[in-house]
């Protein structure tokens, strides 16, 4: 009887604390003059969608493939690059590896906001700002690569030496070790871990809103922000939008929940 | 020669070598070196017109100078700190409320818990953005709650009162840090033995009691990981700003990292901005030495 009611006490805080995402799909049912009542409406009187007229009218197409390219290819860059450091950081030990290990927990503190300007100034010195989504993408992958690698690494640690000197023992090549032994037992921590990079190159802001001039090019982020302005007032539209947004994101999450806190409580610790 | 050095990439140390020497490189060309070149530049007169040029005059300290004599310095320097702090506070505060509550045995405890960290996956603009419809001065469900609960009796506007656009900025990012709090002191909470307690409750020790002489002292190292955790990604926060106020009204919510942005990205003072983002990331490299330091000492404890 207690217990149910510590349940029932938890269940409110939660939905305390989630009514924010509440109100945000709620706020995208609503009709424009509902959103301006008082007292506003906690359910709205007849849900009214408007998925396809805010799709095209924000341009919303375009800017979820942009914050899509750049996504795929942060994890793509943060898998190839980050994997294999994580593995050898796992297993080598010594002086070196506790330096670099150092180096990337210090990298990975760095706020954007603050590395943006120098990254700048440099792109631009060098061309690189002639492809803006490209640069954005090796901007975040600096960032992602010694999240990523910390808690890769972690994952790696729980595999068993043992299984790697086994299979050297049988002739295989280090390479050979690596690829055909340790990475499949470490798949699902890669997998989480890559999703996470995933989740976090997709609703990057700093990077896309200081880089990409052309508004064709531009992210789902910088695309919200541009019509967050002073006079905003189409919340139904920006709420629609935000949904439209963050749902596939919020799916994800809740498939992956239990993976996703695990994964994130071992990295941080460690 | 080189036979050699594939035999060994592919099958000696060269190999681990190899993998760690790639990332590192990566991180060298685009985090370090940006990091060093921000202090370059910090030193020398960046601007529009120099900007792509390689041959900058350096003008010494006299950045740091000019800096710090402009009137709206201080007020950013004391908002940030007022930021940081009151952030840093209540998402502890908060989140180790909610980690002590669902460390009670009760079904579902898991997957409510779980729930939370909703708010933590969400594009930071995208939180933003809602908060600002819920900050809205006439038509905003804040100000209907607090009127309802009867302690306003005029609508508060949130983002355009100087007097209130830094709380709200503030509220929001507590909202954003609860989960991540909470979690990682759950983590903490669950590596304490049971029987430490209940030997104490043997000894007649009450729940006050056990918690300050048992919870706190054998949480220090947590504590002291996700207090500097929290600092960090506090001191990493933008997307919040940029949606609800852009450091608004008059720079009544300034706070400095974006201070830096808008220097170098609205107003071109580009050595302004680095002077700012060298300074600051000179704090936040001394946080997360901290907290590196706190995490190996509870690693090998």
């Amino acid at each position: 009887m207690k217990r149910s009611l510590l349940t029932g006490v938890a269940v409110v805080l939660a939905a305390l604390y989630l009514f924010p995402v509440y109100w945000m799909f709620v706020t995208a049912m609503k009709t424009s003059g509902e959103i301006f009542q008082y007292p506003p409406a906690f359910w709205p009187a007849s849900p009214h969608f408007q998925f396809r007229a805010v799709f095209a009218s924000y341009n919303l197409g375009r800017y979820i493939w942009n914050s899509l390219l750049i996504a795929t290819g942060t994890t793509a860059i943060t898998i190839v690059l980050g994997t294999g450091a994580a593995y050898a950081l796992a297993y080598v030990r010594g002086f070196a590896v506790n330096v670099a290990l150092f180096a990337i927990l210090m990298l990975q503190v760095l706020p954007p906001s603050l590395m943006v300007t120098p990254i700048f100034v440099a792109f631009n010195q060098v061309g690189l700002l002639e492809w803006p989504r490209v640069a954005v993408v090796l901007a975040t992958a600096a960032k992602t690569l010694p999240f990523y690698i910390i808690l890769c690494r972690a994952t790696f640690t729980q595999v068993p030496r043992e299984l790697r000197d086994a299979a050297l023992v049988d002739g295989n090549s280090r390479v050979g070790a690596f690829l055909h032994i340790i990475l499949p037992l470490a798949r699902n921590g890669i997998l989480i871990t890559g999703v996470l990079v995933f989740l976090q190159s997709f609703g990057e802001y700093v990077y896309s809103r200081s880089l990409i001039a052309d508004k064709e090019l531009q992210t789902a982020t910088v695309g919200l922000s541009t019509f967050l302005g002073a006079d905003a007032n189409d919340w139904v539209g920006l709420m629609t939008y935000s949904s439209l947004y963050v749902t596939p994101i919020l799916l994800i999450f809740v498939v992956l929940q239990r993976r996703i806190v695990s994964g994130l409580t071992s990295g941080a610790l460690k | 020669m080189i036979s050699q050095l594939l035999k060994t990439l592919r099958d000696g140390d060269g190999f681990e070598a190899a993998l760690v020497l790639a990332a590192i490189g990566y991180l060298l060309v685009f985090a370090a070196f940006p990091l060093v070149y921000n202090i370059v530049m910090s030193f020398q007169e960046v601007d529009m017109f120099s900007l792509a040029s390689f041959d900058r005059p350096f003008r010494g300290l006299d950045n740091y100078r000019d800096l710090i004599q402009r009137p709206e310095a201080w007020e950013i320097l004391r908002n940030t700190i007022i930021f940081v702090s009151c952030s840093v506070v209540f998402q502890l505060g908060l989140g180790f409320a909610l980690a002590l509550f669902f460390q009670l045995d009760f079904p579902g405890a898991g997957a409510i818990r779980g729930l939370f960290l909703a708010g933590w996956v969400m594009p930071g603009l995208v939180v933003g953005a809602i908060w600002k419809w819920i900050f809205a001065g006439d038509f905003g469900v804040l100000n209907y709650a607090l009127h309802s609960a009867g302690l306003i009796d005029k609508n508060i506007f949130w983002l355009s009162d100087p007097a209130y656009a830094l709380a709200a900025v503030t509220i929001a990012n507590i909202w954003l840090g609860i989960p991540f709090n909470m979690i990682l002191l759950s983590v903490g909470l669950a590596g304490i033995p049971e029987d430490i307690y209940e030997a104490a409750e043997l000894d007649g020790a009450n729940r006050w009691q056990r918690f300050m002489s048992i919870t706190v002292p054998l949480m220090g190292s947590t504590l002291g990981a996700v207090i500097s955790l929290g600092i960090i990604f506090t001191l990493q926060q933008f997307d919040l700003v940029a949606a609800l106020t852009q450091g608004g009204p008059a720079n009544a919510s300034n706070i400095a990292q974006y201070w830096s942005w808008q220097m170098s990205f609205q107003t071109y003072e580009i050595s302004a901005g680095s002077v700012v983002a060298t300074l600051m990331i000179a704090v936040v490299v001394v946080v997360a030495a901290i907290y590196v330091r706190s995490v190996q000492h509870e690693h090998s404890a």
